[in-house]
């Protein structure tokens, strides 16, 4: 299992269309994939879950991977992270 | 516009004081909240709400998989629906794809899915566990303190509407007569898409806000839209003739002939309008060689942001917020600030606003203010009010902040000449952000703060305001006169007071360079930014963002698509080494 702390950096936060962006990034792996938010944890792969976390900007989540293809995901995700989800 | 029989009534309507008007001739005039604008007129088609109450029905044991497959079956009818809605958008703009591709998403979500089977598992209907699961994951997202985030709820909402409708076999038909008017409870994205494909006219709907997806797209789809019209569905028929205003929020149903002719004249204005626009609304603001313009708008009203919008401006580069202030002749309240804020805020979202604090003073005066000022334009005006009348700042940052919950508003303080005039303000945003945390207010703790650039001072000490706020804006008109010390109201002097002159255009690129380096957003946003003469100057000069009255934005945009930027600079360098504004305006008659 991998773990990564990850920053949400673009102004407008976790919303919709980010959102959407990350579910469908993680819909990819085959990997269980899950983010923590002050020890609340939703599935990676559910839309509402990812909404629910209301990650505003500057907000840091864990990322919890486990699977065959965990390194990928990891690396994939957390640049989508990085990137701020493309609105930086 | 509509004409209202009793003209007495018409105030009430138009302040939503009433929002409902009987005619003795069967006219009927409703008032909502305008969500998209445009003017129509054509045959109401009704959605009647479906309010049947889906008890909890037990469910018998052999039947259960029975009940998992009507789900599955209404899932998949759902799902073909908004994959085909998106087929019919692609090439649109990609929020329209965005917002349909969130509810396929949420439909689709496999863990709202496995918990619908779950529970159905347990002995329920398939209509219960899908009541039960979407109301639980709505209150789930109510929850947040995230404004948007609970706008989205009404969009779980429909979709749980819609899957029940469809598990009863009663899927909406779109075999919409061409022509009409369609009046409905609620509606989701992608009955806006089809209702685009059915040449609907207008959409009229009891619920919705206006910065939800439905109306988002209503008005990316240019269709005339009213919401907020409570127990509508009721007062309509089909086939009642209904007009439509979307600037004013105002529906007509049974129009008398001459309702009927005072739409036809406002009608045939709007598409002489329109076509004087043309094509130009849709292309970018854009030099010949590529180089990007924001082009915003300066507004006093919150009706004049659908016009703006409409003619492609990114968003309100300037909200003189004092105009309210010298309508009512006083300074309003907390409350009735914010709602004004607020509804600037959503009419323009998601394009960003920049309201500017109060500048009272100077030529512009206000009840409690000192009257007798020997020379007001060097007076007691802007920050210097503000901060000497910390209960009105308060008041108004308190109100600002509030409407800053979605996030697509910017704060900017007007007259700055010091430091510590920023300073200052800052202590008391923050103040105020404690407060309403303390009494848990939602706004954008983030929300960026910006400064006029429009005292000589200001702008020789740019850089160390760069360190300080979030953006510029720089306020030629005040600029110039203080630069040169020329009364702009003053006629004997008009020859001296002239924006071209080489030390206001050598301030101005200070500061944009200052900006720059700083990595600010900066923005012209006095007369300079809609001169025709200028606008190669000031793109020339590295201006990105220009802020202009809403008529200007269409020509605006034409001159930056026709001048290249290359030939722009290099104009802008010349200019910068003139002795004199006539030097300047030789160069730039020849540009």
């Amino acid at each position: 299992m991998i773990e990564r702390n990850v920053k949400v950096r673009n102004r407008a936060g976790l919303h919709t269309r980010p959102a959407a962006g990350l579910v469908k990034l993680a819909a990819k792996f085959k990997s269980d994939i899950y983010l923590v938010r002050d020890g609340f944890t939703i599935n990676a792969k559910s839309i509402i879950g990812v909404m629910t976390l209301a990650a505003e900007q500057g907000c840091e989540l864990v990322l919890m991977i486990e699977g065959e293809d965990e390194e990928l995901a990891a690396n994939e995700l957390s640049e989508y992270f990085e990137s701020g989800f493309g609105e930086l | 516009m509509v004409q209202i029989i009793d003209k007495k009534l018409l105030p009430k309507i138009l302040t939503g004081e009433k929002n409902k008007f009987e005619s003795n001739v069967g006219e009927l005039i409703f008032k909502g909240i305008p969500s998209s604008p445009g003017l129509a007129m054509g045959k109401a088609y009704v959605l009647k709400p479906d309010n049947v109450v889906v008890r909890p029905k037990k469910i018998p044991q052999d039947k259960i998989p029975n009940e998992v497959e009507r789900f599955d079956s209404a899932l998949q009818v759902m799902v073909k629906d908004i994959t085909d809605a998106l087929e019919k958008v692609k090439g649109e703009s990609p929020n329209v794809v965005a917002i349909l591709e969130t509810n396929l998403m949420i439909l689709n979500d496999e863990i709202i899915i496995n918990s619908v089977k779950e529970r159905i598992f347990k002995g329920i209907s398939a209509e219960s566990a899908v009541i039960q699961e979407y109301d639980q994951q709505e209150q789930f997202i109510k929850k947040s303190k995230d404004n948007i985030l609970k706008e989205r709820s009404f969009e779980l909402e429909h979709l749980k509407e819609r899957l029940l409708a469809t598990l009863r076999n009663k899927v909406i038909s779109y075999t919409i007569p061409e022509g009409s008017i369609v009046i409905a409870q609620s509606i989701t994205p992608t009955d806006v898409v089809n209702f685009k494909d059915a040449k609907v006219l207008g959409i009229i709907t009891e619920a919705g806000g206006i910065a939800s997806h439905s109306s988002i797209l209503a008005r990316s789809f240019e269709i005339p839209s009213v919401i907020g019209i409570k127990d509508l569905t009721w007062f309509i028929n089909n086939h009642e003739k209904v007009i439509i205003d979307g600037y004013a929020g105002i529906v007509t149903v049974n129009p008398p002939d001459s309702s009927i002719e005072t739409y036809k004249t406002k009608k045939a204005k709007e598409e002489d309008h329109k076509r004087e626009l043309g094509e130009l609304v849709k292309l970018p603001a854009e030099t010949l060689d590529g180089s990007q313009i924001k082009i915003m708008a300066n507004i006093d009203f919150p009706e004049e942001i659908e016009a703006a919008v409409i003619a492609g401006c990114e968003g309100v580069g300037l909200v003189r917020t004092e105009n309210l202030v010298i309508s009512l002749k006083s300074f309003p309240d907390e409350e009735v600030q914010y709602k004004w804020y607020n509804e600037i805020t959503e009419r323009a979202y998601p394009n960003p606003v920049i309201l500017r604090a109060f500048d009272v003073g100077s030529d512009k005066y206000a009840e409690g203010m000192p009257m007798l000022e020997k020379n007001p334009a060097l007076g007691f005006r802007g920050i210097r009010f503000l901060l000497h009348r910390d209960d009105i700042f308060r008041k108004q940052i308190r109100a600002l902040l509030r409407a800053s919950r979605n996030k697509n508003l910017k704060i900017m303080l007007p007259m700055i000449s010091s430091v510590n005039e920023v300073e200052d303000s800052f202590k008391i945003i923050q103040e105020c952000k404690k407060e309403l945390e303390g009494n848990s207010i939602p706004f954008d703790n983030d929300v960026p703060v910006g400064i006029m650039i429009e005292t000589p001072a200001a702008a020789f000490m740019a850089d160390r305001f760069a360190k300080l706020v979030n953006f510029f804006s720089i306020g030629t008109n005040d600029l110039t006169q203080y630069t040169l010390a020329a009364d702009r109201s003053n006629e004997m002097v008009t020859d001296i007071y002239d924006t071209f002159h080489p030390a206001v255009l050598n301030l101005i690129k200070n500061v944009i360079d200052v900006a720059k380096s700083n990595k600010i957003p900066v923005s012209v946003c006095g007369e300079l930014a809609g001169n025709a003469a200028a606008t190669g100057l000031l793109v020339g000069l590295g201006i990105e963002e220009l802020s202009v009255t809403p008529p200007m934005i269409l020509e605006l945009k034409k001159r930056i698509r026709e001048m290249k930027f290359k030939k722009a600079k290099k104009l802008a360098k010349e200019i910068l080494e003139c002795n004199s504004y006539i030097e300047v305006c030789k160069k730039l008659a020849i540009f």
